[in-house]
This record gives C-alpha cells, structure tokens and sequence, in this order.
C-alpha cells in the first residue's frame, strides 16, 4: 500500500467566526459551536519579555503569576477557586512575544469567566501588595529551580537565546529572566507595568464554543465596556536584524547530564511569513516521527542518537526570525564530536538531497493532523484565532495555515534550507562531567 | 462607570450526556465504539490485557520494550517503510503500558480511520522481533531510563512502592522497570510476552463519527489472525498500612531541591467509595485551591506546586502527595503536609470546599471530554475497571449528590497520615538532622 497524502482542506478553520470591537479598543473574536456544551474564553496580550528593558527582564512572566493574586472584586487566589469551582481548567503562558489566559468552562459559566478576565484587566493595581509580589516571586524562583536549573539539558533554552540574538535584541534574553532583577524591583514599578500593558487597546478577547456571538459582544462590553483605553503604549525595542547571522556560535557546558547532546539551531524567518512554512514542513521531514530523517539515518541508520531524543521543531515567534531548533542525544559509546559531525550532515542535507514525494506527504499528513488535534477542543481553537487576531489584525487568517503547509515545495524546503548555512550556526553541546571537550 | 462588583450567577446549565456507546462482537473480539457527530477527527485504540503486572521478576521493563519493537518492522515490511505507511496517512502509533492494560491507539482524519487502524493492528499483531532489533531497542531504553533516571523523581518514587508494596512483588518494582531490569530483558522475554498477550483479540476501543465508520470492518481488521479467549480478572489486594510513619532518605548530592513523595496503600478503582474518596483527595491535594497547595505553595512559598492523589488500578491504589521543595525548608514542608493530612483525616472536609471539589469535579467531565481521544481512554476505564455504560452518565450526578458526611467519612476511612511512608530525595547530609529533630518519622537511608 502506497502512503496517500491527506485530503487537501479549502481552510483551517471551518467554523464561523464574528469579530468586534470595543470603543476602549478591545477587539472581541467569537465562534460559535454547539458540539460540546463548553466555552473557552482566551484573552492575548500583546505583551511579552521582548518588551521588557534591561534591568527588568522577568517581569512579563511574573505578571503571568501576578494576575491569579486576586483584583478589586476577586480575592487572592479566588480566581483559580472560581473557575475550578464551575468544573473549569485554567492557565496561562508567557513567551517572548505574549501572554495569553485562558479558561475553558461548561458553557453556562461564561458570565463568570468575562467577570474575572475584566476585574483583572482593569482591576488589577489596586489590589496589588508588596506581601503578594514577595510571595509570588518566591514562587517563580521555585519554578526557575524546578525546570531549568534542577533538570538535565533544562538550561538549553535559555542558553541558546543570547547565542541566536544579539545584545540589545528583544528575543536575547529568556522569558523566566533574572531572579536578580526580580528582585531588585519595587511594587511601584510592577504596578506601572500594568498599567502600561494590560489595557483594553493591547488585548484581544477570544470565545469559542456554545455560545452566541450578539450575546458574547454585549457580554464582553458589559464587563470591558468601562475600562479605559491607555494612550501611548511603548512598542517593544526593535526586532531588527540585518539578515542571518554572519560567524558561526559555539558553546560547550559540562554538568550533570547522563549522555552527550547537542542543539543546532538558526534563527529563520518570522512565524506567519512563506518563510517560515517552508521551514515548518522542512523542520517536520527533518526531525518529526521515526520517518524522519534525522530518526532514520542516525536512531536508525548510523545508531549513534538515541532514539526518544531527536528532533526538530520551530519556536513560533512572530516578530524576528524565529529559531530552527535541531537536537539529537548521543548513545551510549558515541562522543559528542561524532553526533555533532551526523547531525549536521543531516541537517546539511536537507539543502543537497532534495526532498522526496513521500518525505514531503509524510511531512504534511502528519502537519494536518496535529492542525486538527489543536481544533479538536474550544480551547486549542480559541488560541489560534487570538494568535492571529493579535499577530496579524485578522483572526480569520488562523484558516490559511494548513493550506499554506499543504502548497510548500520540495523547491520551497531546498531554498530554506540553504539560508541554514554552517556559518550562521549556533551549535550548543552538553558533555557529561569528566569528558573531555 | 467602574468594574462590575458582584460576581455573576452561572446560566441554566446545559444538559450533560456521554456519548451513545455501540458495542459488536466481530472475529472473536470486542469493539467499543462512542458515536461523536461532526467530529472531524476519530480515535482507535487495541486495549489488550498484557499490562505490565504480567511481566517476570527481575525482567520489569519487557513490555515497554515491546511497545518500541512494534514499529521495528512487521511480517510484511521494514522499519523505514511501516514508519512511511503509516506518517503518510498522518497517524502516529501511541503505544501505553500501565498495570492493567497495552493500548495502541491512533487518532487521524475520521476518512483515513479504516486505512489507518489495519496499519495499527499490522504492528500489533505480526512485529517482526528480529532478534538483532529486539536488543538495541532493549539497550535503547535501558539508556533512556538511565537519562529518565538521573533527574529528582523516578529514584523517591521506586523507593516508595518498594516501601509499600515489598520489592519482591511486581507491584512493588516500578511500572516500567529500572535500568537494571530493563536491561536484563532478553529477545525472548519479548517474543514470549507478544506470544503469550498481544496474540488475543482484546478490545477496539473508537471514538468519532460512527455514521463514516463501520466497526464491523474496524474489528475485522484489529482482530485479524487472533486466537485465546479474554482472561479472568484477578481479585483486588488488601489495604495493608504501616504501623508507624518512616522516613526514607535517597541521596541526591548537590540537589537545590528535595523531592517528596509520600504515600500509603488505597483500594482499587473500583471500590464502592470512589467517589467520596476522589473528592477527599480533591479538596486535599488536587485542586490549585487545594489544602495543600493553599499551605504549602500559597502561604509559605515553599514550592512550585504540591498535589495529592488516590492513584487507582484494577488490583490495588495508592495514596500520594508529590512535591519539590527548596532544599532548606524540607523538614517544615513535611511537618506542613503531614499536618494538613492530619487534619483532612480527623476533620474532614468543609461544605465551602466541598462545593468545589463537586461542582469542579462534575463540571471538568464536560471540559475534559471534548476530544475523541479522551473519550477512548473513559471507554478504556469502563473496560478495565468493568465499570457499566451508563458509568459517566450517571457520574456527574453522583459527584453533584456527595455529602459533607460521606466524603469526611472517606477521609477518615482511606487517609492514613500515621502509617505514611515519607520519601525526600535530595542533599542528605544538609537535611537529615534537621528531619530527625522534628520527629516526624524513623529516618532510613535507602540506596537505589
């Protein structure tokens, strides 16, 4: 049996979508689906660490934490007890570029779920204590230690940043920051944090589920409709870059991990751009399922990387070339020279061994169905259509990406890859103590 | 005008159903079908009774190395060509070992089900094993447990179940062995077990839009070239605790954090009291607002989260708290956690709290079961557990009906803080005078 490509999908989202606009300038998404008796309700800020200065990075994230400490009408952690409460499942993130929130609830808690998100936006500051910011930094500490610093390779992330992006960029520094600036900050400058970011005019609401758009847009103004728009918002520093980089980065670190491994990565093109599909497909023939090419020729062929520990994948960041991250976990015997010569040439390869028919169906089939399994519930949905209403001013456009997947060419992954020049690498290894480099 | 104050009520709530379940006895098997209209994506899944309690002494890991084997090539092609067949179709087999149950499952576009599901039941039934590929995947994932193995956890949890259900049983090695076991596995350990377990015809589970599916042409091919007939289930162990609370101490050198795992043996997922004790457990440990949480995380700042839980198979359970916890504050976290336990049991719980956990517990049945992959694995619950169709329908009724009196009664009854065993995993010699001035248990090195 041949492998068949999936259908080809006129779009990504073929639900209906209706939008509007606040007079404060919050710009509400619905979409209606009356399959499950559920909602999501998903708000993005266009708010991340690239927009924080020198001396405050960390700040986005802690206000990720900051805004669950309670506001005017809700009490410190009464938000978690509410929407739990109702049978809800809550979280948010918080990434270079964004933080976004979101609850997914039986649908007849929708109310409740506007209620809190509102008392948030405009209610924040005054609730805001010097006991809570302590507190709450204690936590982020906790979460440092626990993910990054505690954790074999659980640095890598934030050491390939500042080899990807220059001093100054916004993407340089990690998203968790510095426990030191944390630190050093005063109440007053994380009240006027918020009060810069987390305005009306800076955020988009999204709803999705089983609810009806007329009430949805009159709901959103009863519980928005009076906060106020804020004048001047500071763009974030610029995220220029004047093309790839010119000079290969190299670095090693020796710890405590059980087995060699090394990241390639390039900084590509910014999410959203023809670009970087070509690189989402080229990422997913490269390094995504044991048909890969990384599985094949080096889990499987060659045998010198473990098996569960390769991969490739793009970080989705929209506003600078995004990284291209390429990963493999050397076996036991194998050195670290001998899994980072392997890895790059199959990375290498990708741009003087064209990519077959098959490789480019499998990449496909398998890109459509991770598309559908993020459409599969309210809240996958909602996401999308806040990522596209805030990155690209039309949630609308969240239905174009599946088929600009489906229409890239093998030409189209053999021009990427040649932008994927050894001399623009950053090459990040991990030896374990008491192996020499 | 200012921020709307009062906190609005809920709607009329939506009515709650699970969906229809279809059941037809094709070529010796079972399918389990949930009908999901519109859906555009469906899952499968082959739930067969060769879990990972079947496996031998000594060779703990066998079925998970089996797992891996079963995209090392089929009867009918290679490694490299299965794995093509099948990414083409844009499905990817996952494969899950746990104590009752191997599942493969798939989950693809609802059209490419049928094409898709032959794929599955291909590596299933006829892996080739080649004996060559049987022992570099062995040797594989005795390295990827030893990766697992280095960070805080795997070591505290495996001296846990050691302590509660003695190292000489199955149920007291880890699930998934460790990378001593692992790598004791032989290629006939893994041809013996596919032979003796995977070689039945078990359970199709499905979950989509069963108007563009037929199940009698799904079973057909998961049950193609199957014999045996299903195993009678064993019973359910008893519910031994400890006589006195123990430390166990395992050494991580160096470690910022102490990782906590604290536990006693509970009953099966079956038990009569699942409901109250479930809501027990959720007003302790398992919601962001949870006792423990509220304590330990909110309060004090001693964590990044703290959860307990009643973990339930078909023969056993156990109760456990899981935390890490800066390293300095281990001996008052662990006072804190005991003490909150303490309390749960002798107090019970709160009609405010109780509130939540219900209206939370009910609710999230809505919320957590919107794909079709979540409905396969409840179908999978009713079929290990031998829990009746109408089990989730009737669910969210029993959790909205629990009293403040039966589920206190549950804590009173399956919490047991002073037969806990406490396992800390972290930097020894900075902690242990410190845990031995408190008193709160014998204090024992363990090596693992």
């Amino acid at each position: 049996m041949s492998a068949q490509p999936a259908p080809v999908a006129g779009t990504g989202y073929p639900w209906p979508i209706e939008t509007a606009r606040l007079d404060n300038g919050l710009r509400v998404v619905v979409s209606e689906d009356h399959t499950a008796p559920v909602v999501c309700v998903n708000l993005w800020y266009d708010v991340g660490s690239r927009h924080e200065p020198a001396g405050q990075t960390g700040f986005a994230h802690l206000f990720e934490h900051l805004m669950f400490e309670g506001s005017v009408h809700v009490g410190k952690t009464e938000h978690m007890r509410h929407v739990q409460g109702a049978g809800g499942s809550l979280n948010a993130t918080t990434n270079p570029d964004r933080t976004n929130y979101f609850e997914t609830l039986p649908a007849e808690h929708l109310e409740l779920a506007l209620w809190l998100e509102a008392d948030r936006m405009g209610g924040l500051v005054p609730a805001l204590t010097q006991e809570t910011l302590d507190n709450q930094r204690e936590v982020v500490k906790n979460e440092r230690r626990q993910r990054y610093d505690n954790v074999p390779y659980g640095d890598a992330w934030l050491r390939l940043l500042p080899l990807l992006y220059p001093p100054g960029h916004p993407y340089h520094h990690a998203t968790i920051g510095s426990m030191e600036d944390l630190n050093a900050a005063s109440l007053e400058t994380f009240q006027a944090f918020h009060a810069r970011y987390y305005a009306p005019n800076n955020a988009v609401l999204t709803v999705v589920g089983d609810v009806v758009p007329a009430d949805v847009i009159a709901l959103a103004d009863k519980y928005f409709g009076m906060i106020e728009a804020v004048a001047g918002i500071p763009p974030a520093p610029s995220a220029h870059l004047p093309g790839p980089a010119t000079s290969p980065a190299r670095e090693t670190v020796t710890g405590t991990v059980p087995a060699p491994r090394v990241y390639l990565s390039h900084r590509t093109h910014p999410f959203g751009t023809a670009g970087y599909d070509a690189i989402t497909v080229l990422a997913t023939v490269l390094g995504s399922g044991r048909g890969s090419r990384l599985y094949q020729r080096l889990a499987d062929g060659a045998r010198i990387a473990q098996p569960d520990y390769v991969g490739a994948y793009g970080v989705d960041l929209a506003h600078a070339p995004a990284p291209l991250i390429v990963t493999a976990t050397a076996k036991d015997g194998v050195d670290a020279q001998a899994l980072k010569a392997g890895v790059a040439d199959v990375l290498d390869s990708m741009a003087t061994e064209p990519v077959t028919d098959a490789e480019l169906e499998r990449a496909k089939a398998l890109l459509t169905t991770s598309w559908w399994r993020q459409m599969s519930t309210v809240g996958g949905r909602a996401d999308v259509l806040g990522r596209y209403a805030t990155q690209f001013g039309d949630a609308a456009t969240a239905g174009y990406r599946l088929p600009q997947w489906q229409a890239v060419t093998a030409g189209d992954i053999a021009d990427a890859a040649r932008t994927l020049d050894p001399q623009s690498r950053v090459t990040l290894t991990y030896l374990p103590e008491g192996t020499a480099a | 005008m200012s921020l709307i104050a009062t906190r609005p009520e809920p709607g009329s709530a939506r009515p709650y159903s699970f969906p229809a379940i279809h059941r037809a006895s094709v070529a010796g098997g079972e399918v389990v079908a949930a009908h999901l209209p519109g859906h555009l994506l469906a899952t499968a899944a082959l739930l067969l009774d060769a879990g990972a309690a079947r496996e031998d002494h000594g060779r703990e890991g066998t079925a998970a190395v089996l797992a891996k084997c079963l995209e090392e090539g089929t009867h009918h092609r290679d490694s490299a060509a299965y794995a093509l067949a099948l990414e083409g179709l844009g499905a990817e087999l996952s494969v899950s070992v746990d104590w009752d149950s191997f599942r493969v499952g798939v989950s693809v576009p609802v059209d490419l089900l049928p094409r898709t599901v032959a794929l599955m039941a291909e590596a299933t039934r006829t892996p080739r094993l080649d004996p060559d590929d049987v022992a570099r995947v062995r040797d594989d994932e005795a390295t990827s447990l030893r990766m697992e193995w280095a960070q805080p956890g795997p070591r505290a949890d495996a001296a846990l179940r050691a302590d509660l259900f003695g190292a000489g049983e199955r149920y007291g090695r880890p699930l998934y062995g460790d990378p001593t076991s692992m790598a004791a596995v032989t290629v006939e350990d893994v041809r013996a077990f596919h032979g003796s377990w995977l070689t039945r015809p078990g359970v199709l589970l499905v979950a989509g839009d069963l108007d563009k599916l037929d199940l009698h042409e799904l079973g057909a091919a998961a049950f193609a070239g199957t014999s045996g007939s299903p195993l009678s289930p064993e019973p359910a162990l008893d519910v031994p605790i400890a006589a006195t609370r123990r430390v166990l101490l395992v050494g991580r050198p160096g470690s910022v954090q102490s990782t906590l795992r604290l536990g006693h043996r509970a009953p099966e997922r079956a038990h009569p009291d699942y409901v109250p004790i479930s809501l027990a457990a959720t007003v302790l440990g398992g919601a962001f607002t949870s006792r423990l949480n509220h304590l330990i995380r909110e309060v004090k700042g001693y964590t990044y989260g703290i959860r307990a839980d009643f973990a339930m198979t078909r023969r056993f359970g156990r109760f456990g708290v899981s935390s890490s916890v800066q390293t300095a504050v281990t001996a008052p976290a662990l006072a804190d956690t005991v003490g909150e336990i303490t309390r749960t049991r002798a107090d019970g719980v709160t009609e405010e709290e109780l509130a939540v956990a219900r209206t939370w517990r009910a609710g999230s049945l809505s919320v957590d079961m919107q794909t079709p992959g979540a409905i396969a694995n409840a179908l999978a619950t009713l079929v290990v557990h031998g829990l009746p169709d109408d089990y989730y329908a009737t669910l969210r009724q029993r959790l909205l009906d629990a009293t403040v009196a039966e589920v206190s009664a549950a804590a009173a009854e399956h919490l047991h803080p002073e037969g806990l065993t406490l396992v800390v995993e972290g930097d020894s010699a900075l902690i242990r005078d410190e845990l031995a001035a408190t008193g709160i248990g014998e204090i024992l090195d363990v090596e693992i």
